[in-house]
């Protein structure tokens, strides 16, 4: 019906929070009477569309992490349903979910299996990684080796060469030097331009604004505003100035 | 219930085997002589127990052997323990390192998407290939056992190791499905099960032959499912026995595997999501 490449209908979720290890231990057998819980998303809803490039502002504990992570995969909702559909890449963690053990070149295969993709493909996109990586001959060498810069530079490069459907930025993120962060910022231009459809976290304001037409800001796991960047801005920098005035008085 | 861990596991085959090699290289790897550790801690461990009991103890150079089908016959306390012991260091593995097996892979459960169960499956598949490494070793002592005493070298019943062997992992693999995610919640669950192994190795028939009680204790030792992989590759290579002949222990077997499967699928489904968060 509608081109939604991303749906959250009415997702919540809660952390159980446990008072010490007993209570944990306890809860594997018994459902734990009244525990503290922390709602780190409550009831959100909201559909991305194809070729859409989205901002998600919002201050540290909002539930930006949390959702970013249930749109990659990581984490699941209490409550509500999600429909991602296609692949979804992640400009997060870029060191995560490597082997340390095996070979760059096996690693590559290794995320390709997880994303579903097939042998001739990966075939096909392997010598792109290796170039884009820069990594010359230790691409046969165990990634345990590698300097965190390599980790990096290889999980980049996988991410943006596998042809996503989704890909997902963390804005504090750290790819080394500065001639290969700048050769990453066009990259994701590139990707951007090809109408791939992004989601951005950020704090900057002005990072925003330059990438994203559309935003949502969330505030303690609710969604507050959703719409043009400009106007969710505003609204994020009323409240924080009511913050600001608030603690003033 | 179960299609959630056969469709982690659908298509998923080829990086199953790639990362149980893994595993087997990242066990092994960075020792001088790498993969002969594999056979030198079982190899000493099999000493040490014959040792104790054969020279120091002295009294069990023998042990008899009556399965009530054949004839009461003795057989010598080393070939006896080692026939027992070989499919329990697998076992042991199982258990203790695949309830770790999730803690310790916790980065392709909290940063990444992953078929979580396949974790299970392939550090599993790695300590099959140890045990089978370990089997033909263990098989060429059968021969030259068999051989010395006049027997033939291989004998029909040979072929039961097809059926204990993946019987054993696909038991120890379902109950890693309980306990591994409960182990990744609670520390103090994976030290209770690290606790009790030891106690378990003496309450299983390796070092004594399970069927010598009568009584209670006769039956309460069939409910040891250790104890059917035990007998099992001993009616394989000493006994000369099917394993359909002891009716009794094959159906309690059966009954426990259908019990630990479900089970597993259950604390599997249960926890599955939850597991991102707590790791």
């Amino acid at each position: 019906m509608s081109d939604a490449i991303i749906t959250f209908k009415n997702v919540s979720k809660t952390y159980i929070l446990y008072k010490n290890d007993q209570a944990r231990f306890k809860a594997l057998f018994i459902k734990p009477r009244n525990p503290k819980t922390n709602r780190a998303l409550n009831d959100v809803s909201f559909e991305i569309y194809r070729g859409e490039s989205v901002g998600i502002v919002g201050d540290n504990g909002a539930g930006k992490s949390t959702l970013l992570k249930m749109i990659t995969g990581v984490a699941f909702p209490d409550d509500g349903e999600i429909i991602v559909d296609g692949k979804v890449a992640a400009l997060l963690e870029l060191t995560a979910g490597f082997s340390m053990e095996m070979t760059g070149r096996e690693n590559i295969y290794l995320k390709g299996y997880i994303l579903g993709l097939e042998d001739a493909y990966i075939k096909e996109i392997e010598e792109k990684i290796i170039e884009f990586a820069e990594l010359g001959d230790y691409i046969d060498q165990p990634v345990r080796t590698y300097s965190s810069g390599m980790k990096m530079r290889l999980g980049f490069a996988i991410n943006v060469n596998i042809e996503p459907d989704v890909l997902v930025v963390d804005e504090a993120l750290a790819v080394g030097d500065a001639s290969f962060k700048r050769k990453c910022k066009d990259k994701i231009k590139e990707i951007i331009n090809a109408g791939t459809t992004v989601l951005y976290v950020s704090h900057n304001a002005n990072s925003v604004k330059e990438i994203c037409p559309r935003s949502i800001y969330l505030r303690k796991g609710t969604v507050i505003f959703d719409g043009p960047t400009d106007e969710t801005l505003k609204v994020y920098e009323e409240y924080k100035e009511s913050v600001k005035n608030k603690k003033k008085k | 219930m179960f299609t959630s861990i056969l469709n982690e596991h659908k298509g998923f085959g080829k990086q199953i085997m790639l990362l149980s090699k893994n595993e087997l290289i990242k066990t092994y790897k960075g020792a001088v002589i790498g993969p002969f550790w594999a056979v030198v801690k079982p190899a000493f461990t099999v000493f040490v127990y014959w040792f104790a009991f054969s020279v120091g103890i002295k009294k069990l150079r023998d042990v008899g052997v009556n399965l009530g089908s054949h004839d009461p016959f003795t057989i010598d306390f080393f070939t006896f323990m080692f026939i027992g012991i070989i499919p329990w260091f697998f076992i042991q593995d199982s258990i203790v390192q695949g309830s770790k097996t999730l803690r310790t892979n916790r980065q392709f459960i909290t940063k990444v998407k992953f078929p979580v169960s396949t974790i299970l499956t392939y550090t599993g598949l790695s300590r099959l290939y140890v045990h089978l490494f370990l089997a033909i070793i263990m098989y060429g002592y059968v021969i030259f056992h068999r051989v010395s005493n006049g027997m033939p070298a291989f004998s029909v019943y040979d072929l039961q190791f097809f059926l204990y062997c993946p019987l054993m992992f696909m038991f120890f693999l379902a109950l890693s499905w309980s306990t591994a995610p409960m182990a990744a919640f609670s520390k103090d669950f994976e030290s209770l099960i690290v606790s009790v192994m030891s106690g378990i190795f003496w309450l299983s028939g390796i070092m004594y032959d399970s069927y010598g009680f009568t009584g209670f204790l006769k039956y309460a030792m069939l409910v040891n499912p250790i104890n059917f992989f035990a007998n099992g590759y001993r009616n394989c290579f000493l006994y000369n026995r099917w394993f359909f002949e002891y009716k009794t222990e094959f159906v309690i077997f059966l009954a426990e595997f259908v019990v630990v499967f479900i089970l597993g699928i259950y604390n599997y489904n249960r926890l599955r999501k939850k597991l991102p968060d707590v790791l």
